[in-house]
């Protein structure tokens, strides 16, 4: 009798240790952690993470070496987070800022556990400028894809998938796979009240020229892009 | 009555370094079409900034075309950088910047664009 009750609280013992290990390996990496990989890395170095960013002028954005990330988490989906920054391949074709560079592809790469934790990072990077749950990601819309390619030519800098070909502008982020990238909430934030999030820019302001409706819809298509 | 004086001058003094700055903000016609207008029409104006990649539907225009830059008149040339080209039943491709420059800056593309063109617009 004596021996079952070991045996029985050895298995339990065991049971709770399997347990413990099991939750903790599926719990997500803190933020926390991430951050600190992102300081370790001085990504901080090119991106701003603490926002507004009170640029005025075209030199101040001059002056910056990468895209804002204080609203990350608003803008990027978090498994494409964590994919791109272990493999980044260019998103905007043209380098940072310029007109007249290739973009080098040269950005840092992160090991699998650093890109996790620092994914957890920027996605905890929310924008109260970005109002949730507005766009239903990925679902087609008709009046987006108009607006898009036939009431304004977002293809002039953006570049898109037609017939199986990559064609369109280059100064702009490509939209390539930007329904993999890109939260809807945050193109449709962004479009109408570019200022709050990207005050200066080489894109021209659609307030105003697009209606609210168009540019939920404009949301709505561009996350369709897989 | 010392004292209203010395907010008077210090209001107007805060006023004019207030405008003085703002003013700075905006930019000269050549600083913004190199900005906004040369990713597609080059920066030299030729048409061949890099978003006139082979597979786009129409080019930028030419700005220093001479010839077919004085087909236009001012009121073209503005209403076509105001409203964009489908307002001019040109192509979209050319982005209406309305809502993006003021109207004063808009109007002070035109004598720059005639400096491109090396000609006068009718
Ligand atoms: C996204 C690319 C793009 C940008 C940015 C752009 N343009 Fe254009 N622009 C075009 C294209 C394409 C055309 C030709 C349209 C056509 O022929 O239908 C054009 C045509 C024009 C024309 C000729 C219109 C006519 O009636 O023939 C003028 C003038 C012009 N652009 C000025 C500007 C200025 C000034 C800017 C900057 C404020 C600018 N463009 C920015 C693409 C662009």
């Amino acid at each position: 009798m004596k021996g079952f009750f070991k045996i029985f609280a050895g298995a339990l013992a065991v049971l709770v240790f399997l347990i413990i290990m099991g939750v903790n390996q599926s719990a997500d990496a803190s933020p926390a952690e991430g951050k600190s990989v992102f300081t370790a890395k001085n990504c901080g170095g090119c991106h701003l993470t603490a926002g507004p960013n009170t640029d005025k002028t075209f030199e101040d954005k001059l002056k910056r070496k990468g895209p804002d990330l204080w609203f990350a988490g608003s803008k990027f989906k978090l498994d494409w987070l964590e994919s791109w920054l272990q493999n980044p391949k260019p998103i905007r074709p043209m380098e940072y800022n310029s007109i007249e560079k290739k973009n080098a592809g040269n950005h840092a790469k992160l090991s699998a556990t650093e890109a996790h934790q620092v994914a957890e990072y920027l996605n905890s990077l929310i924008s109260k400028d970005v109002a949730e749950k507005v766009i239903e990601d990925g679902k087609p819309n008709i009046q987006g894809k108009i607006a898009f390619e036939k009431k304004q030519g977002c293809y002039g800098c953006h570049s898109v998938t037609k017939a199986g070909k990559v064609v369109g502008g280059l100064t702009g982020p490509s939209f390539v796979d930007a329904g993999k990238r890109l939260r809807g909430d945050w193109i449709y934030a962004y479009l109408k009240d570019p200022k709050a999030l990207i005050p200066v820019k080489r894109m021209p302001t659609y307030v105003g020229v697009l209606n609210d409706n168009d540019m939920k819809a404009v949301a709505q298509h561009i996350t369709t892009f897989k | 009555m010392l004292k209203r004086l010395t907010y008077t001058v210090l209001a107007i003094l805060f006023v004019t370094v207030f405008f003085g700055i703002d003013k700075s903000f905006a930019a000269s016609a050549e600083v913004n079409y190199k900005w906004y207008c040369s990713q597609c029409h080059g920066l030299k104006g030729d048409g061949k900034g890099v978003n006139a990649t082979p597979d786009q539907p129409v080019n930028p225009k030419n700005h220093t075309d001479t010839a077919e830059m004085a087909k236009l008149t001012v009121s073209d040339v503005e209403n076509v950088i105001r409203d964009g080209g489908a307002a001019s039943s040109k192509s979209t491709m050319m982005p209406p910047f309305d809502k993006t420059m003021t109207s004063e800056e808009i109007k002070e593309l035109v004598p720059y664009l005639s400096k491109l063109c090396n000609c006068k617009f009718k």
